[in-house]
């Protein structure tokens, strides 16, 4: 771990990140709430206390509840996509820096052509096509969320193409598609692991910001967002922080660690850093 | 050298594209009050649809009360179900009550300066029951003679729509018809047209003509410009009969509906539709503010369950959902005690009130449910954004019983449209109410406006009409209790609860009428907003 995460504040934050997930995958099955059922002795908007812990919602459910499963699903969302964006970013970028030409001109024109697009309004509208659902804002986030991968890969293919280490591989006979494999591959994917942690940070932001929206998920299902978009109502703004401060607050915490754990793994992946 | 040149070139460039920018205003922009105008800001939470009166897609008070500024209606509905006189001075019942004759103000002007008289009535009516005029809500005109249940003229037979004179204005209809329950019923959907500038239009292209972008009404407030679906600015008619509206000019904006109150509270907004209504939970923060908070005396919103009767075709079905709706929680989770659980439309505390909708019973519910043809499938329940609260509390009451329930979240039009169309199996929707007893379920049991999707509409129209032809109170009260027993048989869609309305009373404009925003009618022309 040392060595991919160097710093004391990337350690830290890759712990939180544990922490983070080891809490909404456990704690649920310990805690035995039902996220999406109302506490009728309870009621509605119960402050925090003993049955529940951080309160009820608007609808009597458990907030930590929904809050634990809600962070599966935001979490789910926001590493799913990213990884969808590398599987379309990494071998596009690849192909358009060792290929050139047409392949250069199509696949950075079709970056261009996405990212001219103001991302959230985009997406907002895929998502509302489509419906609610968490595999489409999945879909719609990580496919559209390949351009900036693409563009670090296609920039590190093109310095190393020419390097005498991939002519050698050439001149054993290598295919194209091996030389881009074994030997291209492995020499620029560093940046986009470091690239990587961002990548979720800012799809769980997305998935907050369209569950706020009102277009993230499918009622009653949960998301940190969603649970955001209670702080709407003036009363529950002023009155009831418990119901959007836990959930303000996993957001801010869960994206600050995956930025920490980013800039970790951008300087414990630099091999100048030796 | 020629680098500095470049970067002096580029720099020009820039500002000059700054410069251009700059000065593209819009036309609102330009011509907007200066001075000592005095504008009203009014809040609206959903958008109207066009500015065609007859041409609201979604049927909703929102695109209501924005006709009601610029088009004049008979009568001034309050919310008790008094008809103050507006264009029509005074009504009466004539020819054995099968007509009502209106005498019209005779100083009511359109905008363009041209006095309404009782032939524009008739010619509006004319138009607007036209089988070639594809207006919206055709069926609001079925009452009147020489029309078909559609509410489109017959072919042969004499409309209902006559002028006696300049000034009297009579109509004639099918069944004997109370001129007060006349107007409570039809008056929010009965406005005067300028026909005397539509005369070269085709009455096919009616409806979409551009007219309708800058149109010319009657009403106590002019067009000046529209932002479609977002800001609409109108002026004061100073020669509006009632009175002139005491401000200059009315800015509508749409927002948010969480926005409304805080709008409110900062001064953004001067009062917002309808009523400035506000929640329980969120009074105590306009009282903290310093606004006085009146609660209604009549409950001004009933919600209801809609069914889709063709997809959930089996009626035990549908009376298991009746019982298994735990309708007092939901009227809590929405109104806090503002409310009460609804056991028909007809509104609590009138003659016609009846027992209607049996209550909670979830082990029923579970029983008739497994005494029905139901074989699992999910139904999907249709409601807008603000209230997935009360849709996932359904959710959890119909899947208690073993009933299953996919929630679709969707905007108002959205959800009416996708009823219509039988998309969706159930909807949560919210009417305001009248004190008849035929307020809602009048309409919506006809070939034009079956929502419920109902495939045997006879029973529902025989009782419907038996109900309409008694004009003697009790034998009425007799047939209203045989149409409540066959609703509460047949459920064809869930009654849920009445709610009445705490009302923020505005700090910049008086004379506001709260409560008659309900009955989707404003007297603007009594409002009076201070000069800044």
């Amino acid at each position: 771990m040392k060595g991919l995460l160097p710093d004391r504040r990337s350690q830290a934050g890759a712990v939180f990140l544990l922490a983070m997930l080891a809490a909404v995958l456990l704690l649920p099955l310990l805690l035995g709430q039902d996220p999406n059922l109302t506490d009728r002795g309870a009621g509605f908007w119960a402050p925090p206390g003993g049955e529940h812990l951080l309160g009820t919602d608007e609808v009597g459910r458990d907030i930590l509840a929904r809050l634990l499963y809600g962070g599966r699903i935001s979490l789910l969302v926001g590493f799913a996509s990213a990884a969808l964006s590398a599987l379309i970013g990494i071998p596009l970028g690849l192909l358009a820096g060792y290929k050139g030409r047409g392949w250069e001109f199509w696949i950075m024109r079709g970056c261009d052509v996405i990212q001219a697009f103001p991302n959230l309004i985009l997406v907002l509208c895929l998502v509302s096509l489509l419906g609610p659902s968490v595999w489409n804002l999945i879909l719609v986030m990580g496919g559209f969320g390949w351009p900036s991968i693409a563009r670090l890969v296609y920039g590190s293919t093109l310095a190393v193409k020419g390097r005498a280490y991939v002519e050698a591989a050439r001149a054993l006979g290598a295919s194209d598609g091996e030389i881009l494999l074994r030997t291209i591959l492995p020499n620029v994917v560093a940046p986009v692991w470091a690239s990587l942690p961002m990548k979720v940070g800012r799809a769980i932001l997305w998935e907050s910001s369209l569950s706020f929206l009102g277009v993230g998920l499918r009622t009653p299902q949960a998301s940190w967002g969603n649970l955001m978009n209670g702080a709407l109502e003036l009363a529950t703004l002023t009155g009831r922080p418990w119901a959007w401060v836990p959930p303000g607050l996993c957001i801010v915490g869960t994206v600050l660690a995956l930025l920490l754990v980013g800039e970790g793994l951008r300087k414990g992946l630099n091999p100048r850093r030796a | 050298m020629n680098k500095h040149w470049k970067r002096a070139g580029a720099l020009l460039l820039t500002l000059a594209l700054v410069l251009g920018l700059s000065c593209c205003g819009t036309p609102e922009q330009e011509t907007a009050p200066e001075g000592e105008a005095v504008n009203l800001n009014y809040g609206l939470s959903n958008p109207w649809d066009a500015l065609m009166p007859y041409y609201s897609l979604s049927g909703s008070n929102y695109s209501r009360i924005i006709y009601d500024k610029l088009y004049d209606r008979l009568a001034y509905i309050q919310a008790d179900g008094t008809c103050l006189p507006r264009a029509a001075k005074s009504w009466e019942s004539t020819e054995d009550g099968r007509a009502i004759l209106f005498t019209l103000d005779e100083r009511a002007a359109f905008h363009d300066g041209t006095p309404v008289t009782a032939q524009h009535w008739v010619e509006t009516i004319q138009l607007v029951t036209d089988p070639a005029c594809g207006i919206l809500g055709q069926n609001s005109f079925a009452c009147l003679a020489g029309t078909n249940e559609l509410g489109a003229q017959a072919a042969g037979e004499t409309l209902g729509a006559e002028a006696v004179d300049d000034t009297h204005l009579k109509l004639s209809f099918k069944t004997p018809m109370i001129p007060e329950e006349f107007l409570v019923e039809y008056n929010r959907d009965l406005y005067v047209l300028p026909t005397h500038l539509l005369q070269d239009i085709p009455v096919e292209e009616l409806v979409t003509d551009g007219f309708w972008s800058k149109p010319v009404g009657s009403g106590p407030c002019k067009f000046v410009s529209e932002v479609s679906g977002s800001t609409l600015v109108l002026e004061a008619n100073q020669d509006y009969p009632l009175g002139a509206p005491g401000f200059d000019t009315m800015t509508i904006t749409v927002m948010d509906k969480a926005n409304l109150l805080t709008a409110l509270i900062a001064g953004d907004l001067d009062y917002y539709a309808f009523g400035a209504n506000v929640s329980e939970e969120n009074q105590p923060a306009a009282l903290e503010a310093g606004f006085e908070v009146v609660a209604d005396e009549v409950p001004s919103t009933f919600y209801e369950l809609m069914l889709n009767n063709t997809s959930i075709a089996d009626k035990e079905i549908r009376q298991a959902i009746d019982k298994a709706i735990d309708k007092t929680l939901l009227c809590q989770q929405a109104t806090g005690s503002l409310g009460s659980a609804a056991t028909s439309s007809i509104l609590p505390d009138t003659p016609y009130a009846a027992p209607g909708h049996g209550s909670y019973d979830p082990a029923q519910a579970q029983k008739l449910l497994e005494g029905s043809s139901y074989d699992g499938q999910t139904y999907t329940l249709a409601c807008t954004s603000a209230r997935s609260s009360i849709a996932a509390l359904l959710q959890q009451d119909l899947e208690a019983i073993g009933l299953k329930v996919e929630i679709e979240t969707v905007d108002s039009a959205t959800l009416f449209a996708g009823m219509s169309d039988g998309l969706y199996d159930m909807a949560v929707a919210s009417h305001t109410p009248t004190a008849l007893p035929l307020w809602f379920t009048g309409s919506r049991f006809t070939q034009d406006n079956n929502i419920f999707q109902v495939q045997e509409l006879a029973p529902y129209a025989k009782l419907i009409s038996a109900v309409k032809a008694e004009t003697q109170e009790q034998p009425r009260m007799d047939r209203v209790d045989e149409l409540e027993q066959y609703l509460a048989d047949q459920v064809p869609f869930v009654p849920l609860w009445f709610s009445a309305s705490l009302r923020i009373q505005s700090k910049t404009v008086s004379g506001i009428d709260y409560p008659a925003s309900t009955c989707c009618n404003e007297n603007v022309w009594q409002w009076s907003k201070a000069a800044p």
